[in-house]
């Protein structure tokens, strides 16, 4: 990964895309669970809609995760910053399973209309707040030494654009 | 402009945006949750006119969700933004990235200004349908997005992208 100087950006640039784009269309489900803007719209119909959207954008983040991850596994796997990051995504994709599988279960009866129960507004809150942490703690770990994006000095490279 | 970066970055207020080791980070991870708000949004008006996205509700209803979460959206990221370049002025004035990046914002923020209060007119009119023009638009707007947000990636590897165009001395 490292050698091919024109990659990095382009990897990293679709990260970026990638996982603002899982937040923007998770937020909207959230934002749903917490009665934002109003409770006339389904939720199933919304999670129906956005999340297809979610595990699009999720899989290319994990995609180009890899491949940033592989450039510099070792340092990463150190870092304190990916550590608290991975942490934080763990507790985003358990808060979201408990949510499917507990509180969904009874959405028939606050599909639309009446306000979500207590446990589906905490999990939109939840969310909401994992995600910024994970958002925080990613772009923390480009700040922190020991990650090595530069060249490898005994490679060949064709500098010519 | 490279007297003026030069400047600006002895001044105490830049000087506090980058020592505070937290802030840049801060400010670049809220630019970042923004960049979702703004997409996400954008994509959901295109979507309704492309018919993939609530095609249940009218675009006046959609427009409404969606535009103001944008438009906020937009000013925390002129915001953030601002304090990046205050903070690191060198960085973003000698990335030819930042210039383009600040050429397609403009561009990108008038055309969706227009194309909203073309097609809410519009859609006044004959609430179904929209022309092939309208289509062609949002596809374009965001292209124009995504472009933004790679240049906006690409202002920390200037030369590696553009070689010998790149400002970076």
């Amino acid at each position: 990964m490292r050698t091919s100087v024109k990659a990095m950006p382009f990897i990293e640039s679709l990260h970026v895309l990638a996982a603002a784009t899982v937040f923007g269309t998770v937020f909207i489900v959230d934002l749903r669970l917490l009665g934002f803007p109003d409770t006339r719209r389904p939720v199933t119909l919304i999670s129906r809609e956005m999340l297809r959207l979610t595990w699009a954008a999720f899989c290319v983040a994990v995609l180009a995760g890899v491949l940033m991850f592989a450039a510099n596994a070792h340092t990463y796997y150190a870092n304190t910053a990916f550590r608290l990051k991975m942490l934080s995504l763990l507790g985003a994709g358990l808060n979201m399973a408990i949510f499917q599988g507990v509180t969904y279960r009874t959405v028939s009866a606050w599909d639309r209309n009446v306000p979500t129960p207590l446990a589906g507004r905490v999990a939109g809150a939840l969310s909401i707040l994992l995600w910024l942490t994970v958002i925080f703690f990613a772009r923390w770990i480009g700040f922190t030494k020991g990650y090595d994006f530069s060249i490898p000095q005994d490679s060949h490279i064709n500098f010519q654009f | 402009m490279q007297s003026f970066a030069h400047w600006l970055e002895t001044t105490s207020v830049s000087q506090t945006v980058k020592t505070v080791t937290w802030v840049i980070p801060l400010l670049q991870s809220i630019h970042i949750v923004m960049i979702g708000v703004v997409f996400v949004s954008s994509l959901m008006i295109a979507l309704r006119v492309l018919g993939r996205m609530r095609a249940d509700e009218p675009f006046e209803t959609v427009w409404r969700r969606f535009a103001p979460w944008m438009w906020t959206g937009l000013c925390l990221m002129a915001l953030t933004g601002l304090t990046l370049v205050i903070g690191e002025p060198v960085r973003e004035f000698t990335a030819l990235s930042f210039w383009i990046k600040m050429s397609l914002l403009v561009l990108g923020v008038t055309c969706t200004a227009l194309y909203g209060r073309s097609l809410r007119r519009a859609t006044l009119v004959s609430p179904a349908q929209f022309s092939a023009s309208a289509k062609l638009a949002s596809v374009f707007i965001v292209v124009l997005w995504l472009t933004v947000i790679f240049l906006g990636r690409a202002i920390a590897y200037d030369r590696e992208v553009w070689g010998s165009l790149s400002l970076h001395a």
